[in-house]
């Protein structure tokens, strides 16, 4: 049988953000910006609103380094058009860069 | 518009931090709530605007007036704009209802 197109179903969610209702994300946006909230609502389009809301700011010298500066925004609405990624706040965690290759002479 | 939706919404007081959010709403009514309020848009790359918002269509363009443009890296420099703006919502990132912008 053929892929069932789209003729069927309306727009469906392939994900149920209702979950992470009430609970800290972490977003990432189009353009190196990071945020973390409490998800309070969203839609099909993804645009989220979120509470509490910290942004993670980035090293001036290099755009894709985050800092320890943090600041405060509160009640937000986020762009679902520039969500790049949406993970709940305990999901992930820094860790050494497991990359780097030591040289050996 | 449907009116049992407007009445599940809690009153979203346009103010910075504040708590105890409906459960149950669509974020293009938040927006809706903030028309006549000062917000604060953060876009894209390091440009944010804070000005009353008048109105949005459905991209979220949005219609400001009493507009100042804020650029963060260089030292948080200032542009100030009065009268009205249309701000493409293509590089819009973030809306704070009632936000005063970037400390500078």
């Amino acid at each position: 049988a053929p892929f069932r197109s789209q003729e069927k179903k309306k727009k469906e969610s392939i994900f149920d953000l209702s979950k992470y209702i009430d609970k800290p994300i972490r977003v990432k946006f189009q353009g190196g910006r990071e945020a973390s909230g409490v998800l309070k609502g969203f839609d099909p389009l993804l645009n989220l609103v979120l509470d509490g809301t910290i942004e993670y700011m980035r090293d001036p010298d290099d755009q894709y380094k985050l800092t320890e500066d943090t600041r405060q925004l509160g009640l937000v609405v986020c762009r679902g058009t520039a969500v790049v990624l949406i993970c709940p706040q305990d999901g992930m965690e820094a860790i050494p860069n497991p990359f780097i290759q030591q040289q050996d002479g | 518009m449907d009116q049992v939706l407007f009445e599940k919404l809690l009153i979203f007081v346009v103010t910075p931090n504040n708590t105890n959010c409906a459960l149950e709403f669509y974020v293009s009514e938040l927006v809706d709530k903030c028309i006549g309020s000062r917000i604060h848009i953060v876009m894209k790359n390091d440009k944010e605007i804070v000005g009353t918002l008048l109105g949005f269509d459905d991209f979220v363009n949005m219609v400001l007036e009493d507009v100042t443009e804020f650029e963060i890296t260089p030292e948080g420099r200032r542009i100030t704009k009065l009268d009205q703006i249309l701000l493409n919502g293509n590089n819009i990132t973030m809306l704070i209802p009632g936000g005063e912008g970037p400390e500078v």
